[in-house]
Formats: structure tokens, C-alpha cells, sequence
């Protein structure tokens, strides 16, 4: 992609993590910005950029909750 | 007699701040020996050691001893990549403008190096480059000849399994190589450091 579809693409995905920061995470809520989003970004950026998102939540929580390895379901 | 109140807590602040200051000082010292212990490291694993043969995006071949006489920046990363290239790239073109705002300063010489040679051809490079620094490199080949580049730097490379319309991400260490004018390697920045941290680092090994 130039440079011009990947702020484009850029810009999408923002949209839709704003979309969803608002109304704490729920995807229905953001329907026409995800959709907006996938039609923007090609599909293996899409993949990177969700799995980013989980990532950067999951750190976020481990900044402001601390980290509690035993309370992991489903380990002995 | 004791001292009045106000003499005490004058003494007390001295001597916290000069612990303080000692404190401070002496960590300081320790980051610097374990970061000179660390370039010491990867010095003594004489990254980036040996000839290579790439092309530059007109077709040239090139290898080691066209950069001899020159810094350079060298970045692996590949064109279809979501977000940290373009971010690191930005970041190179930046600290190349700072450190060409300087006076007295010797030029250096950009280079990227695809880690996706089956996409990135010399046409590719050039589109891509475009957005960036205009004395950016750009450097392609067959897959074995990029391995080999890659493997001299100890640059992790990994392509993702491909989706259905061919599309795939490659994985990769996330570096920019300082090289001096004899071709040794002499520092590396990770994603972390900003333009500004690279322009002065660099401006210090010259």
C-alpha cells in the first residue's frame, strides 16, 4: 500500500478503536466502523492490528491491575 | 545546645540531596557500563562482518565496499508491513534530518534492506522509499542472498502463513545498524528510542 492507503487505513482503524474505547469494548456497538475499517486495511493488517489492540489491552491491565499469574483458569 | 530547627533541616536536606545526587550519579554509571558492555557484546559477535551482494533499486549490484568511507543506517524491514516500518523509517529520515541540521557532521548514508524479496522488487522499493528520506537505499535480491544479510546481523526473519488472496506479514527484529566508515558495526537502536535519542547517539560515535 502508498502511503496515502496507509493512513487511510490508519485513520479507519483509529475510528474504530475510539468506537470501542467508548463503549468499552463492544464490537456490536461499532458495526459500520469495523466494516469501514476491514474495507480500508488489507486482511493481514487487520489480523495484526486486532491482535495489537489485545495486546495493548492486556498491558494496560497488567499496568493498572498487576500481574497474577496464579489466578490463570485451567493451570495446576 | 542543639542547632535551631531551621539549621537542622537545612543539614537534612544537604544530606539527602547529596545522597540523592550520589545515588543518582552512581546508577547512571552503571547503565553506561552495561551499555558499553553490551555494544562490547555484540561487537565481539562481529555483526554485520563479511561481504554481501544485494541490488539497489536500479538494478546495481551492490556489496560491502560501496559503503566503505560512509556512515550508514541500516533498517530490514518490507513493504507490506502494517505499521512499525513506516514508523522506523520516519523515525531514521527524522534523526537524518537533525544530524544534517549540524554543521561539521559527516553525511549518512540511509539503507533499507527488504526481508520480503519474493514482493519487494527494485519497483516496490522505489514506490516505498519515495515517502521517505530522499537518499534512502533501497536493497533487494534472491531469498538466499537477503538471508545472508540478514543472518550477518543476527536479524530474526519469519513469514506468516499467507491468507486467501496471498497477503502475508514477515516477522522480523525490529533494528536500525549504526555502521562506521571501515564497515564495522557500532550500535543498534531497538523501536524504543526516539529520532532525537538516534541523532545524538550517533552524533557521539563520529
Amino acid at each position: 500500500p502508498t502511503m496515502e492507503e496507509r493512513k487511510a487505513c490508519w485513520g479507519a482503524r483509529d475510528e474504530f478503536w475510539q468506537c470501542l474505547d467508548r463503549h468499552g469494548d463492544d464490537a456490536a456497538k461499532c458495526e459500520k466502523l469495523r466494516r469501514a475499517f476491514e474495507s480500508r486495511c488489507p486482511q493481514q493488517w487487520v489480523k495484526h492490528f486486532d491482535k495489537r489492540r489485545d495486546f495493548l489491552k492486556y498491558k494496560k491491565k497488567l499496568e493498572t491491575e498487576g500481574f497474577h499469574p496464579y489466578e490463570t483458569a485451567g493451570k495446576s | 545546645p542543639q542547632l535551631p530547627l531551621r539549621h537542622r533541616l537545612a543539614v537534612t536536606a544537604a544530606v539527602t540531596f547529596t545522597v540523592a545526587a550520589g545515588w543518582l550519579y552512581l546508577r547512571h554509571q552503571k547503565e553506561q557500563q552495561q551499555q558499553q558492555r553490551h555494544l562490547r557484546h555484540l561487537r565481539s559477535l562481529s555483526l554485520g562482518q563479511g561481504d554481501f551482494q544485494l541490488q539497489d533499486t536500479s538494478g546495481r549490484t551492490r556489496s560491502k565496499a560501496d559503503f566503505l568511507g560512509s556512515w550508514v543506517l541500516l533498517y530490514f524491514g518490507f513493504t507490506h508491513c502494517p505499521d512499525v516500518c513506516p514508523e522506523q523509517l520516519e523515525r531514521l529520515s527524522r534523526a537524518l534530518e537533525l544530524l544534517e541540521a549540524q554543521p561539521g557532521l559527516p553525511p549518512v548514508q540511509p539503507v533499507f534492506v527488504t526481508v520480503d524479496p519474493q514482493r519487494d522488487d527494485m519497483a516496490a522499493l522505489r514506490r516505498y522509499l519515495r515517502d521517505f528520506h530522499p537518499r534512502f537505499l533501497g536493497l533487494t535480491g534472491s531469498p538466499g542472498q537477503v538471508r545472508e544479510v540478514a543472518a550477518r546481523f543476527r536479524v530474526y526473519v519469519s513469514a506468516g502463513p499467507p491468507d486467501s488472496d496471498g497477503d502475508y506479514v514477515v516477522d522480523h527484529s525490529v533494528l536500525t545498524f549504526l555502521l562506521d566508515p571501515d564497515g564495522m558495526f557500532r550500535d543498534c537502536y531497538g523501536s524504543a528510542r526516539t529520532a532525537e535519542e538516534l541523532a545524538r547517539s550517533v552524533r557521539g560515535h563520529m
